[in-house]
């Protein structure tokens, strides 16, 4: 029994630690911007295609890793100087079908000149370990993905509190006509903010490619929608909600496949989207609303 | 002055265009072979393999002399993965003079293809689909598959499971995304339970989850170690689902069908991972499984560069070989003529050798299949294998 827990308890964990970083990853831009970057599960997509083309390389893994994650960043704030700031200031619709665009050219791109059939990534030997707790085997990288989460939301956290950065991203975030007056360049807020989410996603890229192993151009949509759907139920506009909603995804996911029974476990997304749509029924805003400030700026 | 020049240059235009798209692409002397193969969207990955092998053959029809005296041409147009796409560009195809239709690599979106052919009398056939589903039955009498169906896919398994390994009891994971994944977990489990094996337990995976924590929980949980587990998915979530049950330590035999046959999960497995699984596919790509397949190897490679990725791209070269065979035999690409050819002879080709039952039978592929075991994350050929009685669709 205590066997179970534990196991229960690492699964959950690890699972919500992606989902949370995830949905930070968006709800980062959405904060500030109010707009969703479609394109954002590309940024997981290009970590892992890094990757694949490093594959080879006589670089050391983690050098490999960083690379990754700094063409995720590179291309987050790609994603804002082609599909955001041209258009952004003048209608939403535009920026919704830029970053579509977007996210199709990138995809297409690497159809067309990788492959559109599944890419092995490099992994060290680390993400394929196990150890035993408590009488359980456990994937070591399930541990990292916890670890990693942990020291990435603290390391945050602590940037947005004492940061001169992190202070003007929050005041953008909940007014940012205010804080433009006040003197915080809107330009760079954003793209940083940018920045920060392709930070996220490479992390996420390099975690859930620990997982599965090989890269597909279609990668993309599981993170994208995850993180939307955690981002929906933390609420749209707080950071902790995002965090908060991420790990409760995960928990109602993992606990609907220890729980449901064979036949019906088929149906578990159903099952997920319902407990979505009455805990938003319950609460519209989300679990934490975030600061009153709805309007699009 | 100039705008007036303008304006008639622009009509001139437009009517080039309006003749140009009204003659038909067809010239006498050609024969035209219509695909509706995807390269881009959830598809691109099943499709892309046989259209490259397509074109081989094509060309390799050409160099040798053409069909009938007349030269053949292939034009594909992108599916897009989406089946009402499929369907358009088959009548887009059909009404330009298309005589044979090369459909998409699975029911759901090769049928759109085939059903539009059934209705303009041209001989339809998908490079890959196995379901069932793709047959004469749901499609028309003109329309084919050149794939084993998963009946046989599922039976293969089964019989060398339980006869050849003497493996009891199994254990059947099946991926609930397409009728492929789950219609090959229901003919194996059908044809083991037929042959005297025992399912443990089924259990479900919901494709792109990424996380198989609670159904590795459910195996360890078993009283009965299974000798065989039976997965039915694909990549890139195959290859995860199989590294999670080897890390924790199972090393019970893995078997599936040819959705294993792809080179990404082999290197996703490795040396460490890729050892006691076997599946079943559709060919071998070494001269054990074919006398010419050295030949369309060559061919191959002397037409992209490189060497195919995946045994794939040989259902393509087949589907092309097949129709041109059938062609020759019936002396005409007349629909019914075609369709009478493909049901009334056996081919030997290098997915095996493959004859059609009537249309009134669904067209049944009675097929040959292969094989493969995994050993040190290397592949290897078992041999050709035709089951005596697949159960039945």
């Amino acid at each position: 029994m205590t066997g179970q827990i534990v196991q229960f308890g690492i699964d959950a964990l690890s699972l919500g630690s992606l989902y949370a970083l995830m949905a930070l990853g968006l709800v980062i831009v959405y904060g500030i911007l109010k707009l969703v970057n479609f394109a954002y599960g590309e940024l997981v997509m290009v970590t892992g295609y890094t990757l694949f083309l490093l594959n080879g390389s006589p670089l050391p893994w983690l050098v490999m890793a960083l690379v990754a994650v700094i063409i995720a960043i590179l291309t987050g704030i790609s994603t804002e100087l082609v599909a955001f700031k041209p258009v952004r200031e003048k209608s939403v619709t535009a920026v919704l079908i830029t970053s579509f665009a977007f996210s199709t050219l990138l995809q297409n791109f690497v159809l067309l000149f990788i492959s559109p059939r599944a890419r092995q990534v490099p992994l060290p030997d680390i993400f394929t370990q196990t150890v035993e707790l408590a009488g359980v085997i456990v994937p070591l990288r399930n541990l990292l993905t916890i670890a990693c989460a942990f020291i990435m939301l603290g390391l945050f956290s602590w940037a947005l509190k004492k940061t001169v950065l992190g202070i003007a991203l929050r005041a953008a975030a909940s007014q940012f006509r205010m804080a433009r007056m006040l003197g915080v360049p809107a330009n760079l807020i954003i793209t940083t903010a940018f920045a920060i989410s392709g930070l996220f996603a490479g992390v996420v890229g390099i975690l859930w490619l620990g997982r599965i192993g090989s890269v597909v151009p279609g990668i993309g949509l599981e993170p994208l929608l995850v993180a939307f759907i955690a981002t929906v139920i933390g609420g749209m506009r707080s950071l902790q909600g995002a965090v908060v909603g991420g790990f409760l995804l995960a928990f109602v996911d993992v606990s609907l496949n220890y729980l449901l029974p064979q036949h019906l476990l088929q149906f578990r997304d159903a099952f997920t989207f319902s407990f979505v749509i009455l805990f938003l029924l319950m609460k519209p805003d989300g679990l934490i609303p975030g600061p009153a400030s709805g309007e699009r700026t | 002055m100039q705008k007036k020049s303008v304006r008639v240059f622009m009509s001139f235009i437009c009517a080039v265009t309006l003749v140009w798209a009204f003659v038909p692409m067809a010239h006498a002397e050609e024969i035209i072979i219509g695909g509706a193969l995807c390269s881009t969207g959830v598809q691109a990955p099943l499709d892309e393999p046989g259209l490259k092998g397509a074109q081989v053959a094509v060309k390799a029809i050409n160099d040798a002399g053409g069909l009938l005296g007349k030269k053949v041409k292939f034009v594909n147009l992108d599916g897009k993965s989406d089946p009402v796409t499929v369907g358009n560009i088959a009548v887009e195809l059909l009404d330009k003079g298309a005589k044979l239709m090369v459909a998409p690599c699975d029911f759901d979106f090769g049928g759109p293809a085939s059903r539009e052919a059934q209705k303009y009398g041209v001989v339809g056939i998908s490079t890959c689909a196995s379901d069932p589903l793709y047959s004469s039955w749901s499609l028309g009498d003109k329309q084919f598959t050149l794939s084993m169906w998963n009946t046989t896919m599922g039976a293969t398994a089964a019989e060398y499971a339980f006869k050849e390994r003497g493996w009891k009891n199994a254990y059947v994971v099946t991926d609930q995304f397409i009728a492929y994944t789950k219609s090959l977990s229901k003919y194996f489990i059908a044809h083991f339970k037929n042959i005297g094996g025992t399912i443990l337990a089924e259990d479900t995976y919901t494709n792109g989850d990424q996380d198989f924590s609670a159904q590795l929980a459910r195996i360890k949980a078993l009283k009965t170690k299974p000798d065989v587990i039976f997965i039915s998915s694909y990549q890139p979530d195959l290859g995860m689902i199989i590294r999670a049950i080897r890390e924790v330590g199972i090393d019970a035999a893995i078997m599936g069908g040819d959705s294993y046959d792809d080179p990404s999960l082999f290197s996703a497995l490795g040396e460490k991972f890729g050892n006691n699984v076997y599946f079943v596919t559709h060919t071998w790509m070494g001269p054990e499984a074919h006398k010419d397949m050295p030949k369309f190897l060559k061919l191959y490679k002397e037409y992209y560069g490189t060497e195919p990725d995946t045994s794939f791209v040989a259902t393509g070269w087949d589907t092309i070989m097949l129709l041109a065979e059938a062609v020759k035999i019936a002396g005409t690409t007349d629909g019914a003529a075609v369709a009478k050819a493909l049901e009334t002879n056996e081919f030997n080709l290098l997915t095996g050798k493959l004859s059609y039952k009537t249309a009134a039978e669904g067209h049944a592929p009675d097929k040959a299949s292969v094989l493969v075991e995994l050993k040190k994350g290397k592949p290897s050929f078992l041999g050709w294998r035709r089951p005596a009685s697949p159960p039945a669709p």
